[in-house]
């Protein structure tokens, strides 16, 4: 109801100005900004909804925000971290509704659920980047642009390297799944499955859910392991499984090649795993951070008038050649 | 909150409270009206903060905002059903540890009636309400008939709700997409996220504030209400006195598999979206508002406007936090210190009510 007064109070003051002689022509809305306040010098908050802190992966795309932001003055960045929950996660988005953020950006924890809060920010003005994952509807109608990696195809990388690189003369594989009928976890596990058909003397022999992580991870592949002694091959969904399958694998006193996904950075990440010889590979799931905080830039800073729709950030397959030299970055 | 009298046992020591423990006092404690109305208290004082600590902008309080109220209200309404279950089965100084997972359950199942089942809306509902309450009654017949501890077999419960969610989801979520036609929701089902009264008041809210009216009146008035408080209270002197307390733990079971139920198919209308992983921790908070609400884990005491009040506090405070840019660590903690605080006024008045737990 609030937009429809809206609408007839500009649409008064359009007839006034009108009235008042100053014809406005309607091509020049075309060229009008994405923000009406936007300003070289102007003071802006960004409201980004995180889907769960929890996940390591998710917090480091917390850092690169939180660092790409801090690079622009007059930019402040509020994280809300949904937990996993997208009752909780809505409710946030309300909130930076109710705040009226200068710029959402969001990674929805799942779709559909948080169509209906994505199209509120848009009705009430605010712009809407989408980071990792989508929500339903289209960029640059449903909402202002996507950011992200592409799971599936990322997925499908790993099969492609396992079947032309890792397992040329065929054998078998395995594959560890993220948190069942998560969308991420089902888009990996159809797409390294998609992956591997180039080969048809690769079998996947076994594919279990770890949940994302290692504990989980280690317990799944060591009974994997048990039941399919001559596995060659595990594809894990994200790296905290591929560290807990690679404990199941030493346990076990096996060989087994293995392939991470997400290409953390630090000590821990997959990146240094690959490095130290421990992994075969991993596949980063870049997190669009710097590329979000620039299109952000774009609209608030340059008043830009539109931006691209969809900005996909491509994976980068981290093996043993560029390892070493990533990994001291 | 009617006073009165039941089995001869209302406590005059606090005005309206229900035990089913005579109080050997009769002055009147002030530690325990504190108690009685601890949530409520603990609700307007969650809101004065909020008014305080609010953000401003052009002059507008914006915890007050009308949006952000409706906001409040919404995001609890999941919470809030299934902790009005929740508060029937602690009365009786049992647990039910499946409600997250029932939710969860529920939601897949709504999805999957009228997304491939081809089911219609009514159909889907109560077949879904019906799943819920069977589900309840399962567990409270186990509980019961073989004397198992109830949060042992509601963990069991969890863990059943989480697997059959799975299956029938074939590992898969399921989105709901509205029409006319087979594979689609009818669109009247959408109206679960959406805001009446001019857009203001949220539906999932309506649906809240209605089962908890329902709730408070059978708590409060009927004899199946009596009931679940003498269970709690004293099991021995209830069965002595004819109370039938089988039924009334099997009935509060039903109780809580309704409410996770109604909240699975409040969730799948809200969020066109049903997931095994759906109201996955629900439970704890839950737990966590019946307990903040006044209503004891020992049993034979509580209150069901405790409990709402209880729900609608923490969403407040998890509310102004955010406004605030607060942590999400901060939120945790500030609700575990409000849970220390409710818990141990509680043992204060039962203290000094002598009854030494």
């Amino acid at each position: 109801m609030r937009t429809t007064q809206r609408g007839l109070s500009s649409a008064l003051k359009a007839v006034l100005l009108a009235g008042a002689g100053l014809c406005i022509a309607s091509a020049a809305q075309a060229a009008d900004p994405m923000v009406k306040a936007c300003a070289k010098d102007g003071q802006f908050i960004i409201g980004f909804s995180q889907a769960n802190n929890a996940e390591p992966y998710r917090q480091h795309v917390n850092d690169e925000l939180t660092a790409a932001a801090k690079e622009v003055p007059g930019f402040t960045l509020q994280i809300a971290d949904g937990a996993g929950n997208v009752n909780t996660q809505t409710s946030q988005v309300d909130n930076f509704i109710t705040q009226k953020v200068d710029i959402l950006l969001i990674s929805p924890f799942e779709a559909a659920p948080l169509t209906p809060a994505v199209k509120r920010a848009m009705d009430a003005g605010i712009p809407v980047i989408e980071l990792d994952r989508k929500t339903v509807g289209d960029p640059g109608k449903d909402y202002t642009a996507f950011i992200g990696g592409d799971n599936f195809k990322i997925a499908e990388e790993a099969g492609k390297f396992t079947a032309s690189k890792l397992l040329p003369d065929g054998g078998e594989a395995a594959v560890l799944e993220g948190l069942p009928s998560s969308t991420p976890a089902v888009e990996r596990l159809n797409g390294f499955k998609e992956g591997v058909k180039a080969n048809p003397k690769i079998q996947i022999v076994a594919e279990q859910a770890a949940d994302w992580v290692p504990d989980k991870a280690q317990t799944a592949f060591s009974a994997m392991l048990q039941a399919h002694p001559d596995i060659k091959v595990l594809y894990a969904s994200n790296d905290m499984m591929a560290a807990g399958a690679l404990l199941a694998a030493k346990g076990a006193g096996k060989d087994v090649k293995i392939i991470g996904t997400d290409g953390l950075p630090g000590p821990a990440g997959g990146i240094e795993a690959v490095a130290k010889g421990d992994w075969a590979a991993t596949f980063t799931y870049p997190t669009g951070a710097k590329e979000a905080i620039e299109m952000s830039k774009k609209i608030l800073l340059d008043c830009a008038t539109s931006v691209e729709p969809t900005v996909t950030v491509d994976t980068t397959a981290i093996t043993a050649e560029n390892a070493k030299a990533l990994a001291g970055k | 909150m009617s006073d009165q009298k039941i089995e001869g046992t209302a406590n005059p020591a606090v005005p309206g409270r229900r035990t089913a423990t005579a109080a050997p006092k009769h002055r009147v404690d002030p530690l325990a009206i504190i108690v009685r109305f601890q949530s409520l208290i603990g609700l307007v004082l969650v809101a004065i903060g909020g008014v305080i600590f609010s953000p401003r902008r052009h002059g507008e309080i914006l915890f007050l905002n009308p949006d952000n109220i409706a906001n409040i209200v919404r995001a609890v309404s999941e919470t809030g059903i299934i902790a009005i279950g929740m508060t029937f089965v602690i009365i009786t100084a049992g647990i039910d540890l499946s409600v997250g997972a029932v939710l969860g359950l529920s939601a897949v199942v709504t999805a999957t009636m009228m997304i491939s089942g081809g089911f219609g809306l009514i159909a889907t509902i109560l077949a879904v309400l019906v799943m819920g309450t069977v589900f309840g009654i399962v567990q409270g017949t186990i509980s019961t008939r073989f004397r198992l501890e109830p949060f042992i077999v509601t963990l069991a419960g969890l863990q059943a709700a989480r697997g059959l969610a799975l299956v029938v989801s074939g590992n898969q979520y399921i989105n709901i997409s509205y029409g006319d036609g087979p594979g689609l929701a009818p669109p009247v089902f959408a109206v679960l996220g959406e805001r009446l009264f001019d857009n203001t008041v949220p539906v999932a809210t309506i649906v809240f504030i209605i089962f908890a009216a329902i709730a408070t009146l059978v708590l409060n008035t009927t004899r199946f209400g009596r009931y679940v408080y003498a269970v709690g209270g004293n099991e021995r002197a209830a069965r002595i006195s004819g109370v039938p307390v089988s039924m009334v733990k099997i009935s509060v079971y039903a109780i809580t598999g309704f409410a996770s139920a109604l909240a699975g198919i409040v969730h799948a209308g809200q969020f066109n979206f049903g997931s095994a992983n759906d109201g996955m921790g629900y439970e704890l908070t839950a737990i966590a508002a019946v307990v903040i609400g006044g209503t004891s884990l020992f049993g034979g005491a509580g209150s069901m406007v405790g409990t709402v009040a209880g729900t609608i506090m923490l969403g407040a405070l998890a509310n102004i936090l955010q406004l605030n840019n607060i942590t999400p660590a901060m939120q945790l903690l500030a609700t575990a210190a409000i849970i220390v605080l409710a818990a141990v006024l509680q043992s204060l008045v039962r203290r000094r009510e002598g009854l030494g737990r």
